[in-house]
Order: C-alpha cells, then structure tokens, then sequence
C-alpha cells in the first residue's frame, strides 16, 4: 500500500512537468504572434528544434512549402526558445533562388521579422536554420499584414 | 482517470518488489520525456525536424511537394481581399449547419469540417462572431467525429465569439486549430482525412471568391481565381494517391478535375524583375518586382464559377 502511494505521488509530481510541454510551446507560439504586431493576421506557424551542426558538415535546416499570393503582404518573424542555443533565422526561396533572409551574412546583422509584399503567385519555400549552426528551437510565424 | 494513470496502476499489480515499481515508473517517464529532448531542457514540445543540408539544392519530387505543402488553401485571405474590395457580408455565401449531425462517414465529416473552416475564417474576418457560434459547434461535433476534437479550444473560441472581445485571438486560435489538426492528421498517418479537409476549405473559398467575382469586377479577385490554376495542381496531387481507396475519393477527384479542366485555357505568364529590398522601422521588406501575369476571359470566369459551385453543391448535399 505504501508503495503504491510513493508510486503515485511520483507520478503526479512528475506528471505536470511533462503536460507542460505542449503549452510551453503553444505560449511560444502566442508570444511570437503577438510580437508580429497589431496589423498583421496569423496564418501559419513552424516549430523548429535543430540539432548542433556537426564538424565540417552543413548546417541543419528545416524546410517548408508555402503558397505566397500575389497583392499580399506577409510578415516572417522568428523566436527563440528561452532555452534556444542558436538565434533561429529564416530564408525565403523562390526556385532555388534566395530572395531575403532575416541574417544578412555580410554585415551580421539580423532581425527578428522580415516583410515581404508579395507580386507573384506560387510556391515559395522557407528555410529555418540557426546562426552558426548552433543547437536551438524555436518557432517561425507568417502572418498576413492588413 | 489519465492513460497514463490507468497504466502506471496496470505495471503495479503485475509487480511484486517496491523498487521496481518504482524503477518502472521512473523508466516509463524517462521514454515519454526522452521522445522529446526539449521537454526535459526547456518545457518545449516540437516535431521532428524535416532535417536537410544548407548547401542541397531546393529540389523537390512531386510527391513530397504534396507532402510538405503549407497553406494551400487560406480562407482568412480571401475574405480579406472581399473586405479591401468593400464587398458587404453575406450569410448567403456559408453552408448550412442543418444537416451536419446525420453525417456518417469519416469522408463527409472530413470535407465538411474543412468547408465550416473556411466559413468560420470568413465569418471572423468579418467580426460576424455572434453567427460563428453555430457554425464552431458544427466544427467541434465534426472534430470530435474525426478524434481531432482535441485541437479545438471550443470553450475558448465560444466566448472570445459571444464577447467580440478580441478578434485577433479569435482567428489566431480559429487558424491555429486547424492547423494543428492538419498537422496532427499528416503525422499520424491520417493523410488522407488532411487531404479531404483541405479539399473543403479550397471549395468553400473557391465559391465565396468566384460568386462574388460574378457580380463585382475586381482585378485582384480575378487574379486570385485565375492563380488556383496553380493550387489546384498541387490540390489533385494531394488527393491522386487516395482516388481509388473508395467511390467517394474517386467521386471527388472526378470532380477537382472537372474544375481543373475549366481552367486549361486560363494563362499564366510572368514577368522578370529584379526585387528591391529596404530597412523600414528596423525591419526588413522586401517589394518582390517579378510578377504573374492571369489571363482569363469573363466567359472562363462565369466557367470556373459554375463547375466549383456545382461541385460545393455535391459536396454539401450530395447531389
């Protein structure tokens, strides 16, 4: 008896700590949206948790497909993880074709949202990496700006 | 009771010692933390990570495209479109609720969850939240038919409706919802249940856009009816794996390309240009200069309208 009430209660101590995860991220999530700005409507987000990039090896990347629209604006923001390693930065594709980062590798200098006033059409893809290739996660919100 | 209560009860009668109970407990929280290395370093919560080199080309077979694709159909777009346009609300426009409860299979709930999706984002953009109301309930009884209820904070969005106190929250939870139920389904290998919602929130903004298309001229509408040339590709694809799994998927994918077909003489050009990016506020915005083109006739448009509200029809009253 008295063991199943150690059991128990270690179940229930331990309990709350891993129901939190989900939230935690969701709370991440919220924040970013928010920090995105008054004028903007979420539309999608990506959560992204990459490993440290290993010696002599490409940095880790999490890539995604997104339909942009013509006569639409959109705002990219990125958040860390309060636990993050690496600064999360996102990069815009167009076929291949790198249209604007959040880190600009030439002057270091990177933002937390980037805005792009879409003109055409068509399936663009995102990369998510972190600076350096650093171990971090973090989330990446498109919003739509009215 | 929790599962998770059920189970560590279940270990503990089918052990004898005190220390292994409790070492069967510890292992058993370790494998639910260690599935996510996160959990434990920061109380975050994240899906595997789709994981490719920096320097790979950005190369894609059709197949994972189909996969991967994010956003292919955006209500909350449209409907903002109709509001720059200045196109009054319409009640008109959104499917009704009446016959939702004697849906019977996981088909019809899956395509009549995605329609009510875009019915809601339409009914939020709008702030006609005191209408949502019933058409969340449909979505929550829908959801819970599909065992994706779950990713419906239905209390939560309820009042935020009935209050009108915050519209932002109300479409970011709205959004959010299905957009994890997406991500749910397709993680879970559910795809085709995704494909099917997906469906029907392309259909719904497919015929919210192209009826009020008929009756007020805008080039952006136009435009934005003419792109889903483009869409509309990628939507068969989604669905081309499930055609023969049953008569309802091959049903439906008969349909989609009768409306495909509509569109085969609707062009698309482009225009190079090079973009011009500039730092406004400490952001960076880029103008993208590259521009598509649609050409699409007023007869190719009242086409487009026709077939995709015939296939709405069939889809919300089977027939």
């Amino acid at each position: 008896m008295k063991s199943r009430f150690v059991i128990i209660s270690l179940a229930m101590l331990l309990l709350p700590s891993m129901a939190q995860s989900q939230p935690a991220t969701e709370d991440l999530v919220s924040s970013c949206v928010l920090a995105a700005g008054d004028n903007t409507t979420y539309l999608k987000d990506f959560r992204v948790q990459l490993p440290a990039a290993a010696a002599n090896a490409a940095t880790p990347v999490y890539k995604a497909n997104m339909y942009l629209m013509k006569n639409m604006k959109y705002r990219f923001s990125v958040c860390d993880a309060p636990d993050s390693k690496g600064e999360l930065t996102v990069t815009i594709y167009d076929q291949g074709k790198q249209l604007i980062s959040s880190f600009n590798k030439s002057s270091g200098k990177k933002y937390t949202s980037i805005d792009f006033i879409c003109n055409k059409t068509g399936l663009y893809t995102l990369w998510y990496d972190f600076m350096n290739g650093e171990q971090g996660s973090g989330v990446g919100v498109v919003c739509m700006i009215k | 009771m929790t599962i998770f209560h059920t189970f560590v009860i279940k270990q503990e009668r089918l052990m004898t010692g005190t220390i292994s109970k409790l070492v069967t407990v510890i292992l058993l929280m370790s494998f639910c933390a260690c599935g996510d290395n996160s959990a434990r370093q920061g109380g975050l919560s994240f899906p595997v990570a789709d994981s490719v080199p920096a320097g790979e080309a950005v190369k894609l077979s059709d197949e994972a495209v189909a996969d991967i694709v994010q956003n292919i159909a955006s209500p909350v777009e449209i409907s903002a479109i109709l509001q720059s346009m200045k196109v009054p609300f319409s009640a008109e426009y959104l499917a009704p609720t009446q016959g939702a409860d004697r849906l019977t299979t996981n088909f019809q709930k899956a395509v009549m969850l995605g329609i009510y999706g875009a019915d809601l984002g339409y009914l939020n953009m709008y702030e006609k939240t005191g209408n949502s109301v019933d058409v969340l309930s449909t979505i929550k009884r829908l959801a819970d038919g599909l065992r994706v209820g779950q990713f419906f904070d239905f209390e939560t969005l309820k009042r935020l409706s009935v209050s009108k106190s915050n519209l932002d929250s109300l479409l970011f939870i709205s959004v959010n919802s299905y957009n994890q139920i997406d991500e749910y389904l397709r993680d879970n290998e559910r795809g085709s249940i995704s494909a099917l919602m997906i469906t029907g929130v392309w259909i719904e903004g497919q015929y919210l856009a192209s009826q009020v298309a008929l009756g007020k001229h805008d080039e952006i509408l136009r435009d934005r009816i003419g792109e889903q040339k483009i869409i509309l590709g990628d939507l068969l694809m989604l669905l081309r794996p499930y055609r023969e799994s049953s008569a309802d998927y091959a049903s439906l994918y008969a349909m989609m390309e009768t409306i495909a077909a509509t569109y085969r003489d609707v062009r698309i050009t482009y225009r190079l240009g090079e973009p011009e990016t500039v730092e406004q506020d400490g952001r960076l915005v880029m103008v993208q200069k590259e521009e598509s083109i649609v050409e699409m006739s007023d007869e190719q448009l009242a086409q487009v309208a026709a077939i995709s509200k015939d296939v709405r029809t069939k889809l919300i009253y089977g027939k």
